[in-house]
């Protein structure tokens, strides 16, 4: 398919496209899976395929196709459809005059490289992790390495092309006598710098640690949010209202807050597609605009949406590099890149006198996306007691709403983690509202 | 190859062939035309106790897909080797009854489907809504089956479906309504009145902007028939799947012919009925049939792949993939069966609860067996009566004693179409209740 990106570019051109854009992905991994404490599968995924978005007199349409034969049919489909629409007052035009930022740290040629005999090993140690501390079986999990390419093509000049490579690691793990209690771990990386061993030891020592919860009386408590959970909570939360996409269109509960306070001074939060092997970091977004470094909230106060091109265009302002794709069977839309929370770090569990740890949670999709409500069910919490973790807690529902969240945040901790694009220490909050 | 194919005691491949339709009007504006072609093949190989699996997408070569995915199960065997893997028999499948299309979506013009999800935006866009979403889509797909067994068997489905959302906004608060219904066919738009059900997306968004808050706390609740069939799905259904109580991550180990509900529960899967997890066979050549899960309150059986049926005794028929991937067992079409109460007669029963209405999805823990559901709103019930509409509802507790708890089973049983996430793969599903009573649950407020 690689080789008929730039055929099908001129096959648009031909069919009437006025401008024109192929995006190609190819992905190879590699997964090596276990159930329980035996190694049950690997799989190998070959996938790629060809994105066309057909432009004709401001109106879009989309095809995709991962077979050859299909391609011309991809092509006048796509073609054909931005004939259908009316013209869109909106659109301006596909990115042109690409020049691309350096990235650094995205493609390890080891990870390329590896053969299923080392897949297998890094599985292993996932599992012997665990083992360490008795009383705990892994349910399930696994080792996935990954190398993804891709090509951008426009007719207005753009052609970018990049490569990268991950491997990520994940154990579930439940304890085996007594108390039931479950937890997991995950990390993912764009080298193999992950220590697997230690993913499967933290997984089984927070799941014996979180046997014999107690019950808690509901309260307003300081709660201190692990980086696992607290990326959930803006991910379904906050980031939908960054998006001018839903700005725009009357879905955010930011909208007319640019130049306002909206969180407490000392926290900032930047969108940045250029961190260094950085998860979601690459030269070009999905669309083939540069990436960059974007202030999202600086000092508490909101000083920009998150733009693509078609969003840009339509507000007057430049794209900030957030074009987005799942795949090539999906056009561009608003995307976040790596998303770095900034706060003065601290102690911060020893700094709490009283309140909850929170490890995860679970329902954070079941947030209000417009007005950042949510309701969440608080896995592997404990109590805090004079400035360390004192009880595990059995059951816990968190409530609260994300932009209150924002403005009532009073610590993070040293524990920075990136959480797939996300990059956070674990934060603390006060006055959140528990039932146990 | 040759040497490491005589330990290579099973392999299979499905090959997929499709293609998808879908258009997005966003705000009355058509957002997105999209289509999708696509192939590729899943290929699985068995080698003593151990998988090897190779997807591939384009051009398929199935001999080399086989080797490849050979040389995988080979590969484990060989540094982890344990316990052969046993399949259960299957015999080649029946393939018929499949669900009726009248009248073909792909015989429909492009305009026509745009006229009909603009008019079902005008009827969603009630005074006081601000904001429309209104969403197409059409799959067409081909399944071909074989093993080397020696099974071979096909299939061909069409799906349409249509989602409309509805947001209003007052004073800072956003409140949205949906409404969707997916089936066979493009007859789905005559059977079901689209146009009254994007007027309701409507009237719940703004009907929510007054609505209060719960207090929280425990209650008597009554949920209706989409919200129990979440907790059905979401809370029983997956702690069924034996591959998941093999891993020992369900709370339903164990349990078979012992009472873990309310004698009031009888609970099915069908992948027969023509909702829209409806499938002939499944992902391993399977017949699909009935499962009781839960007869009169009693756990009956697991859900099913060839290989969790040989190791725990019981019928294949629930193996599934989402296109190429690697099949696992999943649900098709599940639901808490009628019973004989009546709406009123719960109320009634219930006197001072709550009652709690449509879903906003929610996430389960099935080895610890306990639940979070988000309800799309709710409703005091007050000395039997409905009365104050309550928003940011949710539901959680142990699903074994919500099951217990269950008081009333209704007679109204309803099926919602939805997708269903597992091991990161989605397939489609149905899943539908009556209304029933539960004497004790934990309610949460925003």
């Amino acid at each position: 398919m690689y080789e008929l990106a730039r055929k099908a570019l001129k096959l648009a051109e031909e069919a009437g496209a006025e401008e024109a854009e192929i995006y190609y992905a190819a992905n190879h991994s590699t997964g090596v899976n276990f159930k329980k404490d035996s190694l049950e599968n690997a799989k190998d995924r070959f996938s790629e395929g060809l994105g066309i978005r057909a432009i004709v007199n401001g109106a879009v349409g989309f095809a995709s196709t991962n077979f050859a034969g299909d391609l011309e049919n991809a092509v006048k489909i796509a073609v054909a459809e931005a004939r259908v629409r009316e013209n869109d007052p909106d659109w301006v035009a596909l990115p042109s005059n690409g020049k691309y930022p350096q990235v650094s740290g995205i493609f390890d040629k080891k990870i390329e490289a590896l053969e299923l005999e080392e897949c297998i090993g890094y599985a292993v140690e996932l599992v012997e992790g665990t083992k360490e501390m008795p009383g705990t079986l892994p349910t399930s999990g696994g080792f996935t390495r990954s190398k993804s390419r891709q090509l951008i093509l426009n007719t207005n000049g753009i052609e970018i092309e990049e490569e990268s490579t991950a491997v990520s690691g994940f154990v579930d793990v439940i304890t085996v006598n007594g108390d039931t209690s479950t937890a997991y771990d995950f990390a993912v990386s764009r080298s193999l710098d992950i220590d697997f061993f230690a993913l499967g030891k933290n997984a089984s020592d927070l799941a014996l640690k979180s046997r014999g919860g107690i019950k808690i009386e509901p309260q307003k408590t300081d709660v201190i949010f692990h980086p696992f959970a607290f990326s959930d909570i803006l991910e379904e939360a906050l980031a939908p209202s960054i998006d001018a996409d839903n700005v725009q269109k009357g879905r955010s509960g930011l909208i007319g807050k640019l130049g306002e306070e909206i969180a407490v001074p000392e926290l900032s939060i930047y969108d940045d597609g250029l961190v260094e092997a950085g998860i979601d970091t690459s030269a070009s977004d999905d669309e083939g605009v540069p990436s960059q470094h974007t202030t999202v909230i600086e000092n508490g106060v909101l000083e920009t949406y998150l733009y693509d091109s078609y969003t840009a265009g339509k507000a007057g302002v430049k794209s900030t590099g957030n074009g987005s794709r799942s795949s090539y069977t999906s056009p561009p839309s608003v995307g976040l890149r790596n998303f770095v929370i900034d706060y003065p770090q601290e102690d911060i569990i020893a700094n709490t006198t009283s309140g909850v740890f929170v490890n995860t949670i679970i329902g954070a999709h079941t947030a209000n996306s417009i007005s950042g409500d949510f309701s969440v069910e608080a896995r592997n919490a404990f109590t805090i007691k004079d400035g360390a973790l004192d009880k595990p807690i059995k059951s816990l529902m968190i409530s609260g709403n994300a932009f209150e969240l924002l403005k009532n945040i009073t610590g993070a901790g040293f524990d920075v983690r990136k959480v797939g694009g996300i990059i956070t220490p674990s934060i603390r909050v006060s006055g959140m509202s528990v039932i146990g | 190859m040759k040497g490491i194919m005589q330990d290579i005691k099973f392999y299979d491949c499905r090959v997929i062939e499709g293609s998808s339709t879908s258009v997005i009007l966003d705000n009355g504006k058509i957002e997105e035309i999209s289509r999708n072609f696509t192939r590729g093949a899943g290929v699985r190989a068995l080698c003593g106790g151990s998988w090897g699996y190779t997807a591939v997408e384009g051009d398929i070569d199935l001999k080399r897909g086989v080797d490849a995915a050979s040389k995988l199960a080979f590969s484990m065997n060989a540094s982890t080797p344990k316990e052969e893997v046993e399949l259960a028999a299957v015999s080649s499948p029946d393939v018929k009854d499949l669900p009726e299309v009248r009248i073909d979506p792909r015989d429909i013009a492009i305009e026509e489907k745009v006229d009909l999800l603009k008019s079902i935006e005008e009827h969603a866009r009630i005074a006081g809504v601000h904001s429309t979403k209104v969403m197409y889509l059409e799959s067409e797909f081909k399944v071909q089956y074989r093993s080397s067994e020696g099974l071979e068997c096909e299939y061909e489905l069409l799906n349409v479906g249509f989602a409309v959302s509805a947001v209003a906004s007052e004073n800072g608060v956003y409140q949205a309504g949906r409404e969707s219904r997916f089936g066979y066919g493009y007859e789905l738009f005559e059977k079901e009145n689209v146009l009254e059900l994007a007027g309701n997306a409507g009237k719940t968004a703004i009907e929510l902007l007054k609505a209060k808050t719960p207090k929280g706390g425990e209650m008597p609740v009554v949920l209706d028939q989409e919200l129990a069939g979440v907790f059905a799905h979401e809370a029983v259904g997956h702690a069924s799947e034996a591959d998941l109580v093999l891993e020992g991550d369900s709370i339903l180990e164990n349990r078979i012919g012992e009472q873990i509900a309310s004698p009031l529960i009888t609970m099915i899967d069908d992948p027969t009925l023509h909702e829209f997890g409806y499938y002939p066979f499944d992902a391993e050549g399977s017949e699909s049939k009935r499962t009781e899960i839960i007869r009169d309150g009693v756990f009956n059986s697991y859900l099913h792949s060839r290989e969790t049926a040989a190791k725990l005794g019981g019928t294949p028929g629930n193996c599934r993939a989402q296109g190429y991937s690697m099949p696992v067992v999943r649900m098709s079409n599940t639901f808490i069966d009628n019973g004989d109460s009546k709406f009123e007669e719960m109320l009634e029963d219930v006197r001072d609860g709550m009652y709690l209405v449509g879903s906003r999805g929610g996430q389960v823990n099935t080895g610890e067996g306990i639940f979070q559901f988000n309800a799309e709103k709710g409703y005091l019930i007050k000395n039997g009566e409905l009365s104050g509409l309550l928003r940011d509802v949710s539901l959680s507790g142990n699903t074994l004693e919500i099951l217990n708890h269950v008081t009333h089973v209704g007679n109204d049983l309803k099926m919602t179409a939805g997708r269903c996430g597992k091991s990161g793969q989605l397939v489609p599903v149905s899943d539908g209740s009556p209304h029933i009573a539960i004497s004790k649950a934990l309610i949460g407020g925003a």
